[in-house]
């Protein structure tokens, strides 16, 4: 058990989050002021070790569900945090003993953080896929046989909705439904499983993960070394692959909507003298990287852009003309490459006419 | 027959108050003279001896216009700030964040504000999900004028579609607290209620300097009897009314580097080119791209306060005239370190002890400045290495701002340019027009006047050219209700943001429309 006692480890974990948002999960910024308005009040958020959450406990995700620019006006209310745990315990019937993260990437790494501060439940350090994702179905817990569903979602206005779905892919669709009929920008109670279950199906560790990323790219920047050869070396660290896949300026971004999805592609050129083009696909994270128009990196594995020269991770919607940067792939956690997993959340889901490939196979070295 | 007319531009730095006097695309005349604690006084000086220069004893001038970035140097220096009363329409949604969560402390203490979250808000379809609490709004316009408070930021949730929200509470305010000055968030963001509220109340809390540096400039300029209308410059090279900057100061917060780029592209005719701003301590680079600087897309830091304000994007590098020279040879430095404004005292031809890289320069016959005689002794080997480290130092931030390997032309201005000998990688041509070392001011007598929009728009069932059309409409009403003439008024820039995990078709359109001034046509 520790607890979350910093501005800068709150800060820390926000620009880790970022990276394993791929692009994607929304920008934890609101997360982060969330926390800290927590720790200005004297209120601290507990993380527990997988290993110390029993195999009885009672594990339940909370997440912010909506649209980004929904999420970015709305904001976050913590009276609605607090009621949505308690909405949750009368519908489930128990007490929540551990929250959970659903996906680490982004902005949902940060709710169940802050809920631990209010509430004094403690988060596990894990969570249901290691990245971000845009589909309830795509999570590990999802794919190895926990479902999202029953679950509870609400709004500040006191609208609450419960739904208890044959599969997750159409608990999917109906929350998308009851999300844009509230505007956009809802909380939800999903995952209801038990301790032996959540250690079944998590992606562990990912919650410190958010941590030292966002360490070492502070201290690497204060330090003024190598701070991408620091940032490779961590994530390295349990024989992982990461990788510098690119080194250049982006010379053009496009973006799209189509049925609910933002499509765009960044193209990217060479520093100095080098003639390759360089691209990354998003369908709302970034799904593919291409060198010269070869595959490189491709989902479920990690795509992620940073500046060049602060090692800041960039959202989709920050990526503009002109910026300097590198582009990062990082091997997925191995639930993340299991046959039943690539069938949910590998590149034909997103519509790409190739089958998934390893960062390491891909990068041939 | 009518006298000639002119224009002034000013460009209040750091360091010098710059002044051109311009007639038609002509410039006839330039002064430069030190920035003083008050503004007013060093712009007298510099428009006085511009007049003089120009052999000017009278003329019809048409327009003054103002760079200075005394506004933005305030709040980053804390010092002058208006305590801000912030009251936000909301609940009950994002009390987890009040407003000024993220401001770092020493702010917060120099503003001693109050904050009041109200009920109120609308969805992203503009329709209400509360309505708003007037009851509220009346109770903190009471608390704050019973505390005194002077300036208040208001801000609600979707304001930019459901601007009513704010105006609605303003009114209320105003009932309460009749000489308040009001800034609503509306009219200084976009989408993103926190940097929108952050960027209320850093305006709000300029009020009070704002009212006295305009009006100071005001005074100033009719004690010289020039009558003429005066403008200040804003972030994106445009012009705002002098009513509008006392109201919105936060506008003008980063329009010397602007200016620069702008005077830049004016002074060579160039509509896209690397522009090069060598000063004494550091070289600002920016790509100038159809006449206008490239802007940031980032989240922008104000003084450590996160804003969606659009600023130049400049690359910044420790490398300028003052620049000490240090280091074994094989290992020359160049900068970061600088005499800065002491070069005139500390370098070796001006009588100093400090080898800098002016002297290298003159040394290298670049540049006739000083004593050439007290560098005479530099060994060329020395003179050489320290050159090759200054041109590879701007080849490197030249090509970290570029976005092609295709060469473009490279604008050199400011008084550092003399460092400037070679051919630089990537360049096709190293331009230094005519009064470079006042392109800030020229940047700013040559502004144009522009609006702007960044609302949610429903394509789904305007379809995407209808919404189009009625954003573009909206930005070009915007310019023309600032001054722009009208038929002259072109859209520059447009850029869509969609709307992620809906299917609503909501799009974030932002779009920038620019005229010239109407009163100079």
């Amino acid at each position: 058990m520790r607890t979350v006692d910093t501005l800068q480890d709150i800060q820390d974990m926000a620009r880790g989050a970022v990276l394993l948002g791929t692009g994607g999960g929304g920008d934890p910024y609101i997360g982060e002021l969330f926390l800290q308005a927590q720790l200005k009040h004297g209120r601290k958020a507990r993380i527990v070790d997988v290993n110390e959450v029993d195999d009885e406990a009672f594990v339940l995700s909370i997440a912010g569900i909506g649209a980004p620019s929904a999420m970015v006006e709305h904001l976050v209310s913590d009276k609605l945090l607090l009621k949505l745990l308690g909405r949750a315990e009368a519908f489930y019937g128990r007490r929540v003993d551990t929250l959970i993260s659903a996906e680490i990437g982004g902005v949902n790494s940060m709710f169940p953080l802050a809920l631990s501060a209010i509430s004094g439940v403690p988060v596990v350090d894990a969570d249901g896929v290691g990245r971000a994702i845009p589909h309830i179905e795509m999570t590990t817990f999802s794919i190895l046989g926990v479902k999202a569903t029953p679950c509870l979602v609400m709004d500040e206005n006191g609208n609450v909705a419960t739904l208890e779905a044959t599969d997750d892919r159409t608990a999917e669709d109906v929350i998308r439904g009851i999300t844009a009929a509230l505007g956009a920008s809802i909380y939800g109670a999903l995952y209801p499983m038990s301790g032996r279950q959540m250690k079944a199906t998590a992606v562990r560790g990912t919650l410190d993960e958010t941590l030292r990323i966002g360490q070492v790219i502070r201290l690497g920047r204060e330090s003024s070394e190598d701070l991408f050869a620091d940032l490779l070396a961590y994530l390295g660290r349990n024989g992982r692959m990461a990788k510098i896949l690119f080194d250049g300026k982006i010379t053009d971004v496009t973006h799209e909507t189509r049925d609910g999805w933002h499509f765009g592609r960044a193209t990217l050129g060479a520093l100095g003298d080098g003639s390759d083009m360089f691209t990354v696909d998003f369908q709302n994270e970034f799904t593919v990287a291409r060198l010269n128009g070869r595959t490189v990196t491709i989902v479920p594995d990690l795509i992620t852009i940073l500046d060049r020269e602060t090692g800041e991770p960039l959202t989709g919607e920050r990526l503009a003309y002109g910026q300097r940067v590198k582009v990062l792939g990082y091997a997925a956690d191995p639930l993340l490459r299991l046959p039943e997993s690539l069938e949910v959340l590998g590149p034909r889901m997103f519509g790409l006419d190739e089958d998934f490939r390893p960062i390491e196979a891909l990068s041939g070295d | 027959m009518v006298a000639p007319a002119y224009r002034i531009g000013v460009d209040v730095g750091g360091t010098n108050t710059d002044a051109v006097l311009m007639s038609g695309r002509q410039v006839v005349a330039s002064a430069k003279a030190f920035t003083t604690a008050d503004v007013a006084e060093g712009v007298v000086h510099s428009v006085t001896r511009l007049l003089e220069n120009a052999g000017l004893e009278e003329g019809r001038f048409d327009a003054v216009m103002i760079g200075t970035t005394q506004f933005v140097n305030a709040f980053v220096q804390r010092s002058n700030l208006t305590p801000v009363a912030a009251i936000r329409v909301a609940l009950p949604k994002a009390d987890g964040i009040p407003p000024m969560s993220g401001w770092p402390e020493d702010l917060i203490e120099a503003i001693r504000p109050e904050i009041y979250m109200v009920g109120g808000g609308a969805y992203y379809t503009g329709k209400d999900y509360a309505p708003l609490d007037e009851d509220a709004v009346r109770h903190a316009a009471v608390d704050a004028r019973s505390k005194g408070f002077e300036a208040v930021a208001i801000s609600a949730s979707f304001s930019p579609i459901r601007p009513d929200l704010e105006t609605r509470a303003a009114a209320i305010v105003r009932s309460v607290m009749p000489d308040a000055r009001i800034t609503l968030s509306a009219q200084v963001g976009g989408i993103g209620l926190i940097e929108r509220e952050n960027a209320a109340i850093i305006n709000a809390c300029l009020g009070d300097m704002a009212a006295q540096v305009v009006g100071s400039l005001v005074r100033a300029f009719r004690n010289l009897r020039i009558e003429a209308p005066i403008f200040l410059s804003q972030n994106d090279g445009t012009l705002i009314s002098t009513q509008t900057a006392r109201r919105f100061p936060i506008m003008t917060c980063s329009a010397g580097p602007t200016n620069s780029i702008r005077g830049a592209a004016f002074l060579t005719g160039l509509d896209e080119a690397i522009v090069a701003d060598i000063g004494g301590t550091t070289t600002d680079i920016g790509f100038l791209l159809r006449g206008f600087p490239r802007e940031t897309t980032a989240a922008n830091d104000i003084g450590g306060v996160r804003t969606n304000f659009r600023m130049p994007d400049v690359l910044s590098i420790g490398l300028g005239g003052g620049s000490l020279v240090v280091g074994e040879p094989g290992k020359l430095r160049v900068g970061p370190r600088s005499v800065g404004y002491r070069l005139q005292s500390e370098a070796l031809v001006f009588g100093g002890a400090t080898l800098t890289a002016t002297d290298i320069a003159v040394r290298a016959d670049q540049a006739a400045i000083g004593d050439p005689g007290r560098v005479a002794d530099l060994p060329a080997s020395l003179v050489e290495e320290a050159l090759a480290v200054i041109h590879a130092r701007i080849e490197a931030a030249v090509d970290q701002v570029k976005t092609s390997p295709r060469p473009m032309p490279l604008v050199l201005v400011g008084g550092g340019g003399i460092l400037v000998s070679r051919h630089l990688k990537g360049t096709s041509e190293v331009r230094r027009p005519d009064h470079a070392d006042v392109a800030n001011a020229v940047g700013a007598a040559i502004a144009l006047i522009s609006g702007r929009v960044d609302k949610l728009y429903d394509v789904g069932s305007l379809g995407r050219e209808a919404a189009l059309d009625l954003a573009k409409g909206d930005a070009i009403a915007a310019a023309v209700a600032a001054g722009a003439l009208e038929s002259e008024v072109e859209v520059l820039e447009v850029i869509e943001l969609p709307m992620t995990h809906m299917k609503s078709g909501s799009v974030q359109i932002k779009v920038r429309a620019v005229g010239p001034v109407a009163a100079l046509v």
